[in-house]
């Protein structure tokens, strides 16, 4: 009989960026690491000293499931920073360019990385000869995001035509009538997917207390704001965020790793439905009063259902927002009133907050910090995945493929951006 | 006869995978490949020997490096695929600015320990031979088409040796350099990408690298960048965004500015 169990995955599969799981479980407890193996890329260094145009053009390359936010956000920072006055129809536009991003993302996870663990496949690939209908719907939610990402930022990944001040050329009436359709039928395919997702009871083991970070929506359930609420009833403006969020560094890991009030916490579709659930209306409003069984703070694989109901919610917004801006209308970019000053903006990217703090003279990026949402969650995950160990070990599960592969869903669920975690400068 | 290929990715966004995921036509080629090897998407799989192996990314620790080993002695054909995998991406500013692993490692980390070795971002070949090159930040899908169908037909690539500016004349756009004096790196970028950037009126960033071989007239666009009122910083800076390097970029700014005063 075995007394203690050390798990290894060296890198783990159909997450973005490379990570590896290290555990160690015995009687006496569990150590549980996520080791981040890729590589630092020095995103604020790399943008300082340059022109604020260039500095924005760069950060969205830190990730590409989330390269609209990385430009979004930024933008927002240096317009406060500048005193630039966007349109309101700018504001609208970025919003739906910022839906059609967490659209693309939530479906890419949730059919490409996550359903295949559910049917007990490798891969989608699989799960494509079985049952194609499945991974069509996949293709055609991410369809809808990358096809507003592309009308409104050039395209989807890496978009280049969301300004400082405002856009590039915009798409015309036709286009935004073809989108909207999409996203009205885009809802019923959505739905499709909280039904599959609530055909299957969470694993347990995962059900550590804990808090959840997101925005505080000023009136309808989205992505923008200016404070970050906590499920314990706290809230803080996002520009004093440094007295709120600390990070640490471990040897393993080249992300950086956030605490809040000294402990891990959790950021995400799950926290934003958490926090900010009553304000969902619609079809997802029903289909969360449905089944708000799944709504289980504790358990990170109700992120997974958390992303389905965010879908179906914002392809109605998107569909609103196509509604209250009709054709677009074509203007110039709203200019700069100074030329140095400082900003932070924060906004819910697909996996959680997602800050920006950025200080420009003469034009020139001279500081830069970016927290991204997974730097943010990994201690926390680090927790699910040690008390997923010690579940599994208590029961007498001593199979290291069976453990390894329950690790890497706990994983999974946290929809993890590896790449985004490894940019955190703030010390 | 099914083609076996691998899909890898070292330092980087994950944009060349995702664009390689999603290609909206590979239902037309994909019944000619064996995918044995895609790790983002896929649980199953070790680095074994492949037909042609496609790589993202830069070499920015050790474990890239020998990763990157590995999947050269397991394939054909090593094809780079987008700006870090051939030119070290954004990431390799650092290389340019002249700043040191330990000085920014010290910026980020600070004094923290860390057990893991990294290094300035290179291009894949600074450590292996490489074939064929895809560029974009990310790919374009048609030309990801062109690749694949060659590759499929036995025959090869042709890389494109022609700036951006070829292609948006032909998309019929006003150019934005010369009647706007917009900072547009559209002349020395090169092509593939059908000018998507000037067609959104926005000004190209470099995206795709230089055109290769050497050929991309830095100094003209330089002269122009003065004319329309750049400084010098500026004009360098942008250019290296995407590592549009000249060996002699220096001189060649020193020559032009020098005119100036």
């Amino acid at each position: 009989m075995k007394i203690s169990q050390e798990i290894t995955v060296d890198h783990i599969a159909r997450i973005e960026g490379k990570a590896g799981i290290e555990v160690d479980v015995s009687d006496e407890g569990v150590n549980a690491k996520l080791r981040v193996t890729e590589g630092p890329r020095f995103f604020e260094t790399i943008t300082k000293n340059k022109h604020w145009r260039d500095a924005v053009a760069i950060f969205p390359r830190i990730c590409s499931f989330c390269s609209t936010p990385h430009k979004l956000t930024p933008i927002e920072a240096v317009e406060q920073a500048l005193d630039v006055q966007p349109s309101e129809q700018t504001r609208l536009l970025r919003e739906l360019l910022y839906l059609g991003n967490v659209i693309e993302s939530h479906a890419l996870h949730l059919y490409l990385l996550v359903i295949p663990d559910y049917l007990g496949y490798p891969d989608a690939f699989a799960v494509a000869e079985q049952q194609s209908s499945l991974v069509k719907d996949g293709i055609f939610l991410k369809d809808i995001g990358a096809e507003i990402q592309s009308s409104l930022g050039s395209r989807s990944i890496h978009p280049e035509a969301a300004l400082v001040g405002g856009f590039g050329k915009l798409p015309g009436w036709n286009k935004m009538q073809a989108i909207r359709d999409m996203a009205e039928q885009g809802i019923a395919t959505a739905e499709r997917a909280v039904d599959f997702f609530t055909e299957y009871e969470y694993p347990s083991y995962v059900d550590s207390p804990r808090r959840h970070l997101s925005i505080t929506c000023p009136d309808h359930y989205g992505v923008y704001g200016t404070e970050v609420m906590s499920s314990d009833d706290d809230s803080f403006h996002v520009e004093d965020y440094i007295y709120h969020l600390q990070e640490h560094v471990a040897p393993y890991s080249f992300a950086k790793r956030g605490s809040y009030k000294d402990e891990p916490f959790m950021v995400g579709a799950l926290s934003r439905l958490v926090n900010n659930g009553d304000l969902l209306t619609g079809r997802a409003r029903e289909l969360m009063d449905q089944h708000s069984a799944f709504l289980t703070p504790d358990n990170p694989f109700a992120n997974n259902f958390a992303q389905a109901v965010e879908m179906v919610s914002f392809l109605e917004r998107i569909r609103d927002l196509i509604d209250e801006i009709g054709e677009p209308e074509q203007e110039q970019p709203a200019e700069p009133s100074r030329s140095s000053g400082e900003g932070v903006a924060v906004t819910e990217a697909p996996r959680g907050l997602l800050i920006y703090s950025i200080g420009i003279e003469d034009d020139r990026v001279v500081e830069a910090d970016v927290i991204t949402p997974t730097a943010m969650f990994l201690p926390m995950m680090e927790v699910d995945i040690g008390d997923m160990a010690t579940g599994l070990w208590q029961n007498g599960c001593r199979d290291e493929q069976t453990i390894a592969s329950k690790l890497e869903m706990v994983s999974r669920a946290y929809d993890p951006c590896i790449s985004c975690s490894v940019h955190v400068t703030r010390l | 006869m099914t083609m076996k290929i691998g899909i890898h990715g070292l330092t980087s966004c994950y944009g060349c995978q995702l664009s390689l995921a999603v290609v909206r036509r590979i239902l037309d080629v994909v019944g000619r490949f064996d995918i044995e090897y895609f790790y983002m998407l896929s649980s199953k799989g070790e680095i074994s020997p492949v037909d042609v192996a496609f790589v993202e990314g830069s070499v920015s620790t050790e474990m890239d490096e020998r990763e990157l080993r590995q999947i050269r002695n397991n394939a054909d054909i090593v094809i780079a695929v987008g700006s870090c995998a051939i030119h070290g991406g954004v990431q390799a500013i650092l290389a340019d600015e002249g700043i040191s692993y330990q000085e920014a490692f010290r910026d980020v980390y600070g004094d923290s320990e860390m057990d893991y070795e990294g290094c300035v971002a290179r291009p894949i070949d600074s450590v292996i031979e490489v074939d064929y090159r895809l560029p974009g930040c990310p790919p374009e899908e048609p030309e990801i088409m062109y690749y694949l169908a060659t590759l499929a037909m036995g025959t090869w690539p042709e890389e494109k040796d022609y700036p951006v500016c070829a292609e948006c004349r032909r998309a019929g756009n006003p150019c934005i350099l010369i009647e706007r004096g917009e900072p547009c790196l559209g002349p020395v970028t090169v092509a593939g990408c059908n000018a998507r950037c000037i067609s959104y009126d926005v000004p190209c960033i470099g995206c795709r690298g230089a055109v290769p071989h050497n050929t991309a007239w830095f100094d003209s666009l330089a002269k122009t960048f003065r004319e329309k009122g750049m400084d010098r910083d500026s004009v360098q800076k942008r250019m290296a965004i995407f590592s549009a390097r000249h060996p002699h970029m220096q001189e060649m700014l020193d020559d032009i500015y020098e005119e100036e005063q």
